[in-house]
């Protein structure tokens, strides 16, 4: 009935003995209820009979015809996103809080727009949801659409309600129009939809599997009166369904006016060419790394306000001839209370994010058929698979843990092929949050975000520094907001809001770096904030840095309650820094805080950090260096610390003190430990024989060559042999594990975590290049992050 | 000569200065000449001396009898793009002189390819437009009420103004946060720049764009500072030039928002200048389409002529039908699509330089990277043929300009589908390399096993789609259906592809304004553009409406605006003024401008304006989409004021017997991508200046100018209206 691959592509019945609870014997049941949904391999036998499918396709299309309907596939997509933003007058509509794609009739994603590139990642198992359960009864007809926002089936989390619209050409279903958007409000504990507080997900905002919200064209006013009644800003929430609603609306439209011109079936054509395109290109690009394992961990903090632990996400990327596997094993269990993790649907998103713009860019987020190269092999429980009833709404943030854990590993696998090396981005960083929330002094009421975060560095790349507020990597359009925009719709005012020296991790090239930003209330009746870091990006660490480069380090939230700004405001002086400021107390705030009082003279401020560094920090060109200086991107003190730059008495740079400094950071590198001598020596693996290929490189550092009759790895600076081909590098070079303070400018985490965080820096044991740099949780174990096999 | 008979418009291209006189009685008279680099007021007096010369007279004789001259100048945009710009120093408020560095971080993506969007590790940020030592900070605070919250400390701005001349500032620029809600502080840091070096160049945000948005009314104020001296002393010459030479009035400069400034505004506002360019064409487009209108409805139905616009012409004796026309200006690396709904041009409210957005109002012109340069490939990844955004540009050019190109593009294209004649470009001045051009199109179309002409006519047909795809977006994005529309097309791409993308469209109707001219459309805009002055308040408000708030704003900005008519030399009874509202539903981000009514306003009105409001929202975005329960706001007045003070009239021709026919010069093979495969037929090429009113030739045709190639396409039939504009009428 469907076409489509015969294969399942999603394998989830693999246990991991390290993560797994100890009582899952049997197979889980991906139904969506207890576990996420994810649909099984006979789904489609329980789409009812009576909905008729759209199928016909035409095999050959002609390439310009095909090139054609591409990019008007592109155009709707765009369309949509814009009429979305100028119909809700929500600020995250105006910030581009959402994503929207074009699916075929069985729900396989044919073009997604280039906006926040998890949040519709789910479009394919939300059609694919309504299909097995709904198909009967309600029934899907002409005229239809259905809300969802429950994140077990296929939203983000439920802030992000889906709308799903069939569109039928000649009565026959044909294709799916599919957005999710980030509501004003939904109801719960807070303001906003970002529960920090939320033991489980009976605090958070309503949930709601999807539902038929417009029937043959009619919203259902029974149900949207039902639905505005949870929020508190109805009024609000009433616009962004209405957005929903226009836009899909418009893209159906626009969609069956393409079939009126083209035909239908050569759309559909189209539709499956470009998926066999993309699966083809995915294939072709796979086969062009060597095969392998790699693996990255990630940390956040906090499982909710007054918590003070360290939890771990890991990732690994499996990769076989042309087929990637994708695992989760590794990852902490889910947090026994607090929205600490993720569901299934936003990891897919996750997924989607690096396929779409870090492997296979070229297809302009026509990414689709990459999905059919994939398998994954997840366990359930942990905190990238939560189970229900685990609070979501307000552990969104660490999707992007989870992002970035799978932007590491795709970085490492693009650096062993030189061409596909230049498409390597670091890291972003982890994004700190205000929510805001109270009356005006009109009497007016207020809740919504903070999202100035927007203005994080961007990481490293291979040949380049990383984009200084640079915004966001996973959503490329990701606006931030003007200072006028703000401060009318919230009671408050800015102090400041400046790029930040130091925010980057250092290295040959260095992240962009983030900003920092202060406010204080303004013409407030009441007013209160909850603080909600993503990750644990203002207490522990942010980017990884990338080959030696130096991940960013923690960024802050800070309150100062009490002050004299008012006195400062009226002797004409606008405070540029809280220590500049009398104060009654200054608090280093924890990543999450319930709503606490933010009264008139109190200064917030927090500070979005950047990107990670690539490369040795020694190996940075000093000129680069004076540059940042002169520019503020980097302080004279960070230049000494990281780059060991010696400033002659003029302020310039003395080139030969410089080099002769770097010698003997060198020198003290050599003097590091074995890390075999602490962590155990590598695994044993079977040697691989010399291939009498080329060199070949699998790591910005290190490469793959013959010597000895066995294939080995070696430093490619000074052709130091590290290992054997399959074997783990890092055991053979000589590191260094200090606290993260070690990192000059890192402040200690110690106050809002109750677990150790240590930093690892490995060197090559020849030349002392430094080849990675780790953040770990004291007593995890040491992991290979490559294994090629 | 007699009295002050004459308008003159001057529009300088790269290639071409082209000046249009028109007399009293409507009669056009056009001179050209080469662009004199170096020294371009010398080029506008050759070009208007080449015109006098047609006329039987001379430069000082027809200038000392010409009422006004208008003139397009892309010496800003020219300064701006290339980087020959004035030394800015930015003055912003403590705490926020890195919104220009930030420049709302993804924000600044919008409108580049996907190509570009997608591509993560390829998005840097431009080389800043102020380099960061020349920014600084002073202390003081106006909130977003226009209150005062941090005075304006003196010695902070004194410090500000000689760090930056320190750092060799040559122009200012201030822009503090919230100054169009109360400019005192800016006035005042002007004051204090001026203490210290009079005669500076200083721009003030609120000045040059009272609107909320620090960013882009920042980005605006810098541009202004850097264009405005180069400007300053470009219009100072052009003006001692013109009036050495016996022009006795002011000069009028062409602007971005689509109607002319007084020379003053335009050195004071230089910014207003910038993509004044394309907005010229389509201001022609409008003046050309509403003398057509008119004509037509004198005429009435069923006759030779010509409805200037889809929604047909009306009975006998009817008012004009309003124009409709989507304008479309195809050159060298860009498309360039306007609107003009019921006679007036959509606008909008930002610009972009690049990555950098900024706020002047301006007629919304939109531009995508198809032209006759756009480069044709084969694209591994996808599989199939991709036709542009990258360009070839004029230099290296297409491979048949014979400069060094070596891709194949939308021009090799034309030229190997037998659209363009390779002895006869440019009237014969360049001749083009045919074999260039089948050899790059065969390398391009090998990997898919495309022959050269196969290669070709996928490229033709790719353009075409895509540009359809950009005028669709341009037109149904702001809610109007693009078949509803006539299709103007000019630009020296323009003519040859129009019969192509309108078929893509489902238009019915393409017209090559005034044929020939088409080529150098922009100085016909100029020539024919009204004084148009737009004073704006950035005050809000929110239901129940106040009449008295909407009271209190109307006089002060309507005597604003007709004080500058006047100055501008426009008659009492030639100013008509338009009220503007910027209106939402009161939680909504987004304001659809209403046009509200005029007089005092009582309850009665203010109800009238909300329904205008409903009535327009209600054609964006559908019937029943509207949020009435949540109320209404405001958030900005303005009063535009227009005065056509050109009143360009245009010849009318009388028709020729029906059963003439222009002139065929020979027959060419040409393939048409479409109907009946790539077989090359056999297409007469008609001598375009033989085709007059009252002749019509039907398709397959081409029909060449001396600038201009016209391209029927098979069922496809031409015309010319009275006015001599090419028609093209789709099946």
């Amino acid at each position: 009935m469907f076409p489509g691959p015969d294969k399942d592509t999603i394998v989830t019945d693999t246990a991991h003995p390290s993560s797994e609870p100890a009582t899952a014997p049997a197979a889980p049941i991906w139904d969506g209820k207890l576990h996420s949904y994810i649909p099984a391999s006979d789904w489609q036998t329980r789409v009812s009979p009576d909905l008729p499918l759209h199928d016909d396709f035409e095999a050959e299309v002609d390439p310009v015809t095909y090139e054609v309907i591409r990019n008007r596939l592109w155009t709707i997509n765009i369309a949509h996103g814009e009429t979305m933003t100028r119909i809700s007058g929500s600020p995250s509509f105006q910030g581009l809080d959402f994503n929207m794609s074009i699916a075929a009739e069985d729900g396989e994603t044919i073009m997604n727009a280039p906006y926040i590139q998890f949040l519709n990642g789910g479009a394919t198992f939300g059609i694919r949801y309504i299909l097995e359960h709904y198909s009967g009864n309600p029934g899907i007809h002409e005229g239809d659409m259905f809300f969802g926002n429950d994140p077990w089936i296929s939203a983000t989390h439920q802030m992000d309600m889906q709308v799903n619209t069939p569109v039928f050409i000649d009565g026959r279903l044909f294709a799916w129009i599919s957005s999710a958007a980030h509501q004003y409000d939904l109801g719960g504990i807070s303001p906003g939809g970002w529960p920090q507080g939320a033991p489980d997900v009976y605090s958070d905002p309503i949930i709601l599997p999807h539902f038929k919200f417009v029937e043959r064209g009619m919203i259902r006013e029974d149900l949207e009166q039902v639905l505005l009644r949870q929020s508190r800003m109805p009024d609000f929430v009433s616009l962004d369904f209405r957005a929903g609603l226009i836009g899909s609306q418009q893209a159906r439209d626009a969609l069956i006016d393409l079939c009126d011109r083209f035909g239908a079936a050569t759309v559909k054509g189209v539709m499956k060419g470009i998926l066999d395109r993309s699966q083809e290109s995915f294939k072709a690009k796979l086969r062009r790394i060597p095969d392998g394992r790699w693996s990255q961990v990630k940390y956040s903090a906090e499982a909710l306000p007054g918590d003070k632990s360290v939890m771990r996400v890991q990732v690994n990327f499996t990769k076989e001839g042309d087929r990637l596997t994708v695992d989760n094993h590794g990852t902490d269990v889910q947090a026994p209370a607090g929205p600490a993790g993720i569901t299934f649907s936003p990891f897919m998103g996750a997924v989607t994010t690096v396929v779409a713009l870090n492997l296979l860019y070229e297809h302009l987020f026509a990414i689709g058929g990459a999905f059919r190269q994939i398998d994954f092999d997840v366990t359930p429980g942990l905190l990238n698979t939560v189970d229900y009833p685990a609070a979501v709404a307000g552990g969104i943030g660490n999707v992007q843990l989870n992002v970035y854990a799978m932007q590491v590993l795709v970085s490492r696998m693009l650096s062993c092929d030189p061409e596909l090396a230049s498409d390597i981005v670091g890291p972003d960083p982890d994004y700190p949050l205000f929510v805001v929330q109270g009356v005006n002094d009109r009497g007016e009421g207020f809740g919504q975000a903070l999202l100035d975060g927007f203005a994080n560095g961007r990481g490293a790349l291979n040949h380049r520094d990383g984009i200084d507020s640079g915004g966001p990597m996973w959503s490329p359009l990701t606006r931030l907001l003007n200072v006028e925009d703000v401060e009318q719709w919230y009671p408050l005012v800015y102090l400041y809001r400046r790029e930040t020296a130091d925010t980057a991790g250092a290295g040959r090239w260095r992240g962009g770096n983030g900003a920092t930003w202060a406010v204080t209330p303004y013409r407030a009746r009441t007013m209160a904030y909850e603080a909600n870091a993503f990750g644990a990006a203002v207490s522990v660490v942010n980017a990884e840095g990338l080959f030696g480069g130096n991940p960013s380090t923690a960024g802050s939230h800070h309150h100062a309650a009490g002050t004299d700004v008012a006195e400062r405001f009226a002797a004409g002086h606008i405070p540029q820094d809280l220590a500049a400021l009398e104060h009654e107390s200054l608090t280093r705030l924890p990543g999450k805080l319930n709503a606490t009082t933010f009264a008139p003279g109190d200064v917030l401020e927090a500070q979005v950090m950047g990107g990670g560094g690539y490369g040795d920090p020694l190996l940075r060109e000093p000129a680069r260096v004076l540059e940042d200086l002169a520019n503020g991107y980097v302080s004279r003190e960070a230049a000494e610390a990281h780059y060991a730059i010696v400033f002659s008495s003029a302020g310039d740079i003395d080139a030969e003190a410089t080099a002769a400094a770097r010698d003997a950071i060198r020198a003290e590198r050599a003097t590091w430990t074995l890390v075999s001598d602490v962590h155990g020596a590598a695994a044993p693996v079977e040697a691989l024989a010399a291939t009498g290929g080329p060199d070949a490189p699998v790591h910005e550092s290190v490469v793959a060559r013959d010597a000895g009759g066995e294939r080995v790895l070696a430093c490619r600076h000074c052709g130091e042999i590290l290992c054997g081909y399959r074997s783990d590098y890092k055991r053979s070079c000589l590191m260094l594990e200090a606290p993260l303070t070690e990192i000059a400018g890192a402040v200690d985490p110690g106050p809002l975590v109750d677990q150790t965080v240590l930093f690892r820096q490995i060197c090559c044991p020849g030349c002392q290049t430094m080849l990675g740099t780790e953040v770990f949780r004291e007593g995890d174990p040491m992991m290979p992050d490559m294994l090629l096999s | 000569m007699g009295d002050s008979n004459y308008a003159i418009g001057v529009d300088i291209g790269g290639t071409f200065t082209d000046c249009i006189v028109v007399d009293d009685s409507g009669r056009t008279t056009i001179g050209k000449t080469t662009s004199t680099h170096g020294d371009l007021p010398t080029g506008v007096l050759n070009s208007i001396g080449a015109a006098a010369g047609q006329l039987g007279t001379d430069t000082e004789t027809l200038l000392s009898a010409t009422r006004s001259v208008y003139h397009g100048s892309t010496v800003g945009t020219n300064a701006l793009v290339e980087g020959r710009t004035s030394t800015v120093g930015l003055i912003a408020t403590r705490g926020h002189g890195d919104s220009i560095f930030m420049m709302q971080a993804g924000e600044r993506l919008r409108g580049l390819p996907p190509e570009t969007l997608a591509h993560v590790a390829a998005q840097p940020k431009p080389a800043p437009l102020v380099p960061k030592h020349l920014v600084a900070e002073v202390d003081g605070r106006v909130t977003f009420d226009g209150r005062v919250l941090v005075p304006l400390r003196d010695e902070s701005v004194t410090e500000a103004i000689d760090q930056l001349i320190e750092a060799g500032a040559e122009a200012f620029s201030v822009a503090l946060l919230w100054s169009f809600a109360n400019n005192e502080h800016e006035l005042r840091v002007r004051d204090l720049i001026h203490e210290r070096l009079p005669g500076a160049f200083v721009s003030l945000s609120h000045q040059v764009a009272p609107r909320p948005g620090e960013y882009q009314r920042t980005v605006a104020t810098v541009i202004n500072s850097a264009i405005g001296p180069v400007m300053d002393a470009y219009l100072g010459e052009l003006e001692d030039a013109l009036q050495g030479a016996g022009y006795a009035h002011r000069l009028q400069l062409m602007s971005c928002s689509g109607g002319v400034i007084d020379v003053e505004e335009a050195r004071r506002s230089p910014v207003l200048t910038i993509g004044s360019g394309p907005t010229a064409g389509v201001i022609g487009s409008r003046a050309l389409a509403a003398r057509t209108a008119a004509a037509s409805a004198r005429v009435g139905a069923g006759a030779v002529v010509v409805d200037s616009g889809g929604t047909g012409s009306g009975p006998v004796g009817s008012a004009p039908a309003p124009a409709n026309v989507v304008t479309t200006d195809m050159g060298g690396t860009t498309l360039d699509v306007g609107v003009i709904d019921g006679g007036r041009p959509l606008t909008r409210p930002t610009s972009r330089h690049g990555q950098f957005e900024y706020f002047v109002p301006t007629v919304d012109v939109r531009s995508i990277g198809a032209g006759g340069g756009s480069i044709v490939q084969f694209n591994e990844d996808l599989g199939t043929i991709t036709v542009g955004p990258r360009s070839a540009g004029s230099i290296p050019g297409p491979a048949c300009y014979g400069r060094g190109g070596t891709m194949a593009t939308v021009t090799d294209a034309d030229l190997v589908l037998g659209y363009l004649d390779h002895e006869f470009f440019l009237n014969g001045a360049m001749p083009l390399d045919l074999d260039a051009s089948l050899r790059v199109l065969e390398a391009a179309g090998a990997p898919v096993g495309l022959s050269a002409v196969e290669t070709a006519a996928a490229a033709a047909r790719i353009v075409d789609s895509q540009m359809a795809d950009a005028i669709r977006l341009a037109s149904v994005q702001q809610g109007y259906d693009p078949r509803d529309f006539t299709v103007y097309a000019y630009g020296g791409a323009g003519p040859v592809h129009a019969s192509g993308y309108a078929r893509e469209l489902g238009v019915s109707r393409v017209v090559v304004p005034l044929s020939d001219f088409a080529s150098g459309w922009s100085a016909f805009g100029v020539a024919t553009s009204e004084a148009v002055v737009v004073r704006e308040m950035g005050r809000a408000s929110s239901s129940p409406f106040s009449p008295a708030f909407f009271n209190d704003a109307w006089p002060d900005l309507e005597a604003e605006v007709r004080r500058r008519l006047l100055a501008q030399g426009a008659r009492e009874d030639q100013i008509v003024l338009e009220r503007i509202v910027d209106t939402k539903y009161r939680n909504q981000f987004s304001v659809i401008p209403v046009s509200a009514p005029p007089g005092t306003w009582d309850d009665e009105v203010v109800a009238e304006f909300v329904g205008a409001f409903e009535a327009e929202y209600a054609r964006l975005f559908g019937e029943g989409s509207g949020s009435a329960s949540a109320g209404y706001a405001t958030t900005g007045l303005a009063v535009r004021g227009v005065a056509d003070i050109g009143q360009y009239e245009p010849t009318i021709h009388e028709p020729v017997a029906s059963d003439t026919a222009p002139t065929i010069k020979r027959t060419r093979k040409v393939v048409y991508y479409e109907d009946e495969g790539l077989a090359p037929r056999d297409v007469p090429v008609f001598d375009g200046t033989t085709f007059v009113h009252g002749m019509t030739v039907a398709g397959p045709a081409i029909i060449e100018y001396p600038d201009t190639t016209v391209v029927v396409r098979p069922a496809q039939t031409s015309l010319v209206d009275e006015f001599g504009s090419i028609h093209l009428l789709l099946p």
